[in-house]
C-alpha cells in the first residue's frame, strides 16, 4: 500500500481499503505503525508520518518506500501463467493482453517468449461459459468417456474449468437429478434452452472429484517404474511400493472399459493381478481391436 | 501458499505487531544507508534490536532477513572496505525496485480476475503480487471461468527463476543426472515442460517437469545465452505423437462414429480424405510411436492403421501384449 500511496497524494481512505482489501479500522492502525517506525534517531524528524486526515490518507518522510518491491519468482509466474492462461482459452479481454504483455516486459525482459501457456480451448467453452453466466439451461449431445454410450441431456451450467489439460463443464443434469461433471471435447452440440435456472452462489474449485461409488469395478494391478504417474494421474490407493521402485496399486473406475485401455496403452509396464471385470473387458477389446487386423 | 505477515499490506495479524515494526526500521535503515551496514552496526542502531542477548538477538536477526527475502527483498553481502577485512548488508536499488510496468487500472483488474480463477499448484495467487502492481479494487464473485495448471509451485518457480535469470540447473530425469540451460518453460495439454540444452550439446530437449526430480539451481545467473529467435512454444509440438526421434507417416482410418472426436485432436493441416460412411482417412506425421499407439487405443476398435506395416505390426504386438 506505501508505495500506491506515496505515489497518489489526496488517496481517500475508500479508495485506499478498496484497492488493498483493507477494513477502515485495520487501514487506520497500520498507520499508526507506519508512523512509529523510520529511521535510526527515531525523533520526530526520522520518523514517517502517517494519518487520516479527514478521509485523505496521508503518508509523508518515507520516500525511501516510495517503490514498490519487485515481485517474488512465484509471484511473478503465478501472475504471468495465469494471464496467459485465460488469454490462450480465448476468453480474455483486451485488457488482459495489454497485462500480460507490460508484465512479461519487466519480468523477463530479454526473453518473452520463454514462457507459454497454452490452454487451447475446445469449441462450445465460449458458449458453456456465457450459459454459466447467465443462467440458462444448455441441452448438450454427450458421449460418455468410458461407455461410448450417446445421450442428450439438458443440464444447469455451473462453471466451466480446466484440468490437466482437459476442458470441463459442471452443473447440474436434470437427466440424471444430480449434479455431474462433462467434458466439453466430448460434447458434440449444445444449444440454449431458454430455460433459465439460478447460478448457485458459490462455484466448486476447478478439479475433477472422483468419488468411488458402490458399483464400481475394482482392479489391483501391478505398475513398473516407468508407469508410476498413473498413481499421480488417476484417483488410485497405493497399496505397495515394490523393491525394483514400482507400486501396486488399487484402481476403481466406473466402467472396467477405462482400465482395460490404460492397460493396453501400458504394455509391458503394467500387469493386471486381480479383478475380473477388468480381465473380461481387456480380453473383449484385445479381440475388438486385433478383428482389424486378421488375415 | 506461505501467506505473510507484512502487516502494512494486509492489514492483518496485530501479534506480529513488533516483528513488522522491526523490519520496517530495518528495511528504512537498509534502503538508506547508501553503503553495506554490518550486523552488528545494525544491532547497535536500528530500533527493535537493543535489550536483547546475543543468542536472542542471533535469532531474531536470522528470522528477519529470511521475511525479507520471501517479500522479495534482495539482501546481498558486500565488503565494506576495499581490504575485504568485514562485509555488510546491502539492499542493491535495482534489484529492490519493481521496473514500472505501467498497468491502467483496467489492466490490473484483468490480471487480478485472471490470478483469481487460475490454480497453480492447487491454489489461485494470493493478493500480494497485486499489491506490489497498485492493487485492485475489482471484487471476483461467481465467475464461473476456472483453470488448474497443476504442478507444485515452489519447483516451478525454482524452474521460472533460473529462465529469468539464466542459471543452469540440474535434475534427474530418466534415472539419469543432468544439467541444462533452461532457456525456457511451457504449459500444454495440462502438462510443465521445461525446454533448453545439456552440458556440450546444443540440441535443444524438452523435459516434463513432473518427471524432473530433484530440480536446483546450479552456479551464477547470466550462465548461457538463448539460441537467436528461440521461442519455447516451437519447441513442444501440438500433438504427443509429433515429440521424438521418429520420422514415420501413418495412414489411419476411423470410423464414422468416433470421427467426430478424432477430428477435434488433430493438427491444423492435417490431410483428410473423407469416407463415405461418414468416417475419414488421414495422414500423421508420427515421431513417437508409443505416444502415437497410446492415443490409437484411446478410439479402441474405432481407429485402425492402415500403414505403415512397422507401426501396424507394433500396435498389434502391443494389443496381444506380446510388447
Amino acid at each position: 500500500m506505501l508505495p500506491w500511496v506515496i505515489a497518489n497524494p489526496g488517496a481517500t481512505v475508500d479508495e485506499v481499503c478498496a484497492r488493498f482489501g483493507y477494513e477502515r479500522g485495520d487501514l487506520a492502525s497500520d498507520l499508526d505503525l507506519v508512523f512509529v517506525c523510520g529511521l535510526p534517531g527515531y525523533g520526530p524528524g526520522d520518523l514517517m508520518v502517517a494519518y487520516i486526515d479527514d478521509e485523505e490518507v496521508v503518508v509523508e518522510m518515507a520516500d525511501y518506500f516510495a517503490q514498490p518491491v519487485r515481485l517474488t519468482a512465484p509471484e511473478a509466474l503465478t501472475l504471468l501463467a495465469s494471464g496467459m492462461a485465460v488469454l490462450s482459452s480465448g476468453q480474455a479481454p483486451p485488457a488482459l493482453e495489454r497485462a500480460v504483455t507490460k508484465l512479461q516486459k519487466v519480468v523477463i525482459p530479454d526473453g518473452t517468449d520463454a514462457l507459454v501457456v497454452d490452454l487451447s480451448e475446445p469449441e462450445l467453452v465460449g458458449d458453456l461459459r456465457r450459459a454459466a453466466s447467465d443462467g440458462i439451461v444448455m441441452r448438450i449431445t454427450y458421449t460418455g468417456l468410458a461407455s461410448g454410450v450417446t445421450t442428450e441431456r439438458d443440464i444447469e451450467p455451473w462453471s466451466v474449468f480446466s484440468t490437466l489439460g482437459n476442458w470441463y463443464v459442471r452443473g447440474h443434469c436434470r437427466r440424471a437429478g444430480d449434479e455431474r461433471v462433462f467434458r466439453i471435447d466430448r460434447i458434440r452440440a449444445a444449444d440454449a434452452t431458454g430455460a433459465r435456472f439460478d447460478p448457485p452462489a458459490e462455484v466448486p474449485p476447478p478439479v475433477v472429484r472422483y468419488l468411488p461409488g458402490e458399483e464400481d469395478v475394482r482392479a489391483v494391478i501391478k505398475l513398473s517404474p516407468r508407469a508410476r504417474w498413473v498413481a499421480d494421474y488417476y484417483p488410485v490407493d497405493v497399496i505397495e511400493e515394490t523393491a525394483d521402485g514400482g507400486t501396486v496399486v488399487r484402481f476403481s473406475a466406473g466402467d472396467p472399459a477405462v482400465v482395460a485401455r490404460l492397460l493396453l496403452r501400458l504394455g509391458p509396464d503394467a500387469e493386471l493381478d486381480s479383478g475380473t471385470e477388468v480381465e473380461a473387458a481387456l480380453v473383449d477389446l484385445r479381440g475388438r481391436i486385433l478383428g482389424h487386423y486378421a488375415g | 501458499m506461505k501467506s505473510f505477515p507484512w502487516s502494512p499490506f494486509a492489514g492483518t495479524l496485530r501479534a506480529m505487531h513488533n516483528v513488522v515494526e522491526r523490519i520496517l526500521n530495518l528495511l528504512a535503515f537498509l534502503l538508506t544507508a547508501g553503503r553495506p551496514v554490518t550486523a552488528d552496526e545494525i544491532r547497535m542502531t536500528v530500533s527493535g534490536y537493543d535489550q536483547t542477548s546475543d543468542a536472542a538477538w542471533r535469532r531474531m536477526f536470522e528470522r528477519d532477513k529470511d521475511l525479507l527475502r520471501q517479500l522479495g527483498i534482495p539482501l546481498e553481502m558486500h565488503p565494506t572496505d576495499a581490504w575485504e577485512v568485514e562485509h555488510g548488508y546491502v539492499v542493491p536499488s535495482d534489484a529492490y525496485a519493481l521496473p514500472d510496468p505501467g498497468l491502467t487500472d483496467e489492466e490490473r483488474a484483468a490480471l487480478w480476475l485472471a490470478a483469481k480463477v487460475v490454480h497453480i499448484g492447487g491454489q489461485a495467487s494470493g493478493p500480494e503480487a497485486l499489491f506490489k502492481l497498485g492493487g485492485s479494487s475489482l471484487t471476483v464473485a461467481g465467475e464461473p471461468l476456472a483453470a488448474n495448471l497443476g504442478q507444485g509451485r515452489d519447483e516451478l518457480a525454482h524452474a521460472f527463476t533460473a529462465v529469468v535469470e539464466r542459471r543452469l540447473v540440474q535434475f534427474t530425469y530418466r534415472d539419469r543426472a543432468r544439467r541444462v540451460a533452461p532457456y525456457g518453460i511451457v504449459h500444454r495439454r495440462g502438462h510443465w515442460y521445461l525446454v533448453g540444452a545439456e552440458d556440450e550439446d546444443e540440441r535443444i530437449k524438452v523435459y516434463r517437469m513432473d518427471r524432473a526430480d530433484s530440480l536446483e539451481m546450479v552456479g551464477a545467473g547470466n550462465a548461457f545465452d538463448r539460441p537467436e529467435g528461440f521461442r519455447a512454444s516451437d519447441a513442444i509440438p501440438s500433438a504427443p505423437w509429433e515429440a521424438g526421434g521418429s520420422d514415420m507417416v501413418a495412414r489411419v482410418s476411423f470410423s464414422p462414429e468416433i470421427a467426430w472426436w478424432a477430428r477435434r485432436q488433430l493438427t491444423p493441416n492435417t490431410a483428410i480424405v473423407e469416407a463415405a460412411d461418414g468416417g475419414f482417412e488421414a495422414e500423421l506425421r508420427v515421431a513417437n510411436p508409443e505416444a502415437f499407439i497410446g492415443w490409437m487405443i484411446s478410439f479402441e476398435d474405432g481407429a485402425k492403421v492402415v500403414d505403415p506395416p512397422e507401426l501396424r505390426d507394433r500396435l498389434v504386438a502391443r494389443v496381444r501384449g506380446v510388447a
